[in-house]
């Protein structure tokens, strides 16, 4: 048998063990900043990266143009009608908007409450991403030179995302909605949401991805809820962190919660986690807390 | 100078598989392969050249990937590629040997690498799916795509490894 440790090895070895354990254990918790190595290291590869993801895209994105070709008469014809809608409704929301802050203003509300729902987009270039299961994560172009901040929601054309894990001063790593765990302490916060046109009748939470069906899980809905097979879930901005109306996905079932008395739905995600191209980071109002 | 250009290369590779792959990899095999280019590299380095070197490298870019990519912990990778290439050092260490046997160290290193990564989330109660699943859902792809891009890294990767071998030599002669 050939020795496989001496002492002095042997020494090393488990030293380098627990200091892994260690580094492990303390990356865990949320930290609200990032070291100056971890920023460096993040801002030059996430420089290097960005020369070579957009570029790629744009190759990518002409084969596929030229292959989806013949959708492009269909798909117009749907924005058109789309847009006929929008803007009869957009007069509607005009009028009601205008009588809400009438009503706001009559009400003497303080400022914060009036600012509670607004938020704003900003376009962030993805440009690098890792499938893996288990740490699936995105990096973004804009960091906390940009204004981002841990814990800030993120969208995609079809609806949320993620949230902002990590930020150094150039870029940032999105936290995807596939690493939601109930059973992880350090996970991201439950959603809280509801239903699109039951806005005041239908709540729940949102508060596991489960990776083997890839469905979300959403949780604690009450008895009584018209919550139904179909029907389109969106955030309902109650808790503040993630803001009010981000399209989360399809309900696919309700069926009884694991207590027995609330109900739980499963829900098809509207994002579809894959070629990523263009996010948005939703940068809402200042909170005092 | 061979060793610059083994580390830029590996650093190109890292590059590479973050931001092109994704784009080449059609739509429904994106989930199901992680793409570990910097690893397949890192298994000729400990067979053909010496599993210590591999160690440093894979604790270092290992750890690129997780500053990088920090979603929830540090060091998972850097432990994973580590440990793994000089596990797989200290078994297959052979500076001659042939293209099968090479190949069959690319399916069982990256098979160990991601059990190791498994087991680390497992431990740190990151993953609820039970490992015959993980083995069956994204494993036994991985392997299988790491296997092909050995075969296409085969050629250079060895040239550059039989180069750097001579530049040591002759640094020890001199």
């Amino acid at each position: 048998m050939f020795k496989l440790f001496n002492n002095k090895r042997l020494f090393i070895l488990l030293i380098t063990l627990v200091s892994f354990i260690v580094l492990m254990g303390f990356s865990l918790g949320s930290r609200k900043s990032l070291t100056w190595p971890e920023n460096f290291v993040r801002d030059t590869t996430g420089f290097v990266q960005n020369l070579f993801y957009k570029p790629a895209g744009y190759v990518a994105g002409l084969f596929q143009d030229i292959a989806n070709l013949h959708d492009l008469a269909e798909e117009n014809e749907r924005l058109h009608l789309m847009v006929a809608q929008y803007t009869r409704e957009k007069a509607q929301y005009n009028f009601i908007k205008a009588a809400n802050e009438r009503y706001m203003e009559e009400l003497k509300f303080k400022k914060a409450q009036k600012e509670l729902y607004d938020f704003e987009l900003y376009i962030a270039q993805v440009i690098s991403l890792t499938t893996e299961p288990s740490n699936n994560s995105i990096v973004l172009d804009l960091g906390s030179k940009d204004g981002i901040k841990p814990n800030m929601s993120v969208v995609s054309t079809e609806g949320l995302v993620g949230v902002i894990s990590q930020v150094s001063n150039f870029t940032s790593t999105v936290k995807l909605m596939t690493m939601m765990d109930v059973n992880d302490p350090n996970s991201q916060p439950a959603i809280s949401a509801t239903v699109l046109n039951k806005e005041g009748q239908s709540f729940g939470m949102i508060e596991g991805f489960d990776t083997q069906s890839g469905m979300l899980q959403m949780n604690k809905i009450p008895v009584g809820d018209p919550i139904a097979v179909g029907d389109i879930v969106i955030s309902s901005g109650v808790g503040g962190l993630y803001p009010r109306g981000l399209t989360i996905g399809e309900v696919k079932e309700v069926k009884i919660g694991q207590f027995g008395y609330t109900s739980t739905a499963i829900i098809d995600p509207a994002a579809d986690f894959q070629d990523w191209k263009e996010l948005f980071v939703v940068f809402t109002e200042e909170r005092v807390e | 100078m061979r060793r610059s250009v083994l580390v830029l290369l590996l650093f190109l590779l890292f590059i590479l598989q973050g931001t092109i792959l994704p784009w080449l990899m059609p739509d429904s095999w994106q989930m199901r392969i992680i793409p570990n280019l910097v690893f397949i590299v890192l298994l000729f380095v400990t067979v053909y050249h010496h599993r210590h070197t591999a160690l440093v490298l894979g604790l270092a870019f290992g750890m690129l990937h997780d500053v990088v990519f920090y979603g929830r912990i540090l060091g998972a990778h850097s432990f994973a590629m580590g440990l793994s290439a000089y596990l797989i050092g200290l078994v297959f260490q052979i500076p001659r040997a042939p293209l099968p046997l090479m190949m069959t160290v690319v399916l069982l290193g990256s098979l160990l690498e991601d059990s190791i990564l498994f087991a680390i989330y497992s431990v740190f109660n990151l993953t609820q799916v039970p490992y015959n699943w993980a083995l069956l859902d994204h494993m036994l792809p991985t392997m299988l795509f790491h296997f092909a891009m050995g075969l296409v890294l085969y050629i250079p990767v060895r040239r550059q490894l039989e180069l750097l071998k001579k530049e040591t030599r002759k640094e020890e002669n001199a």
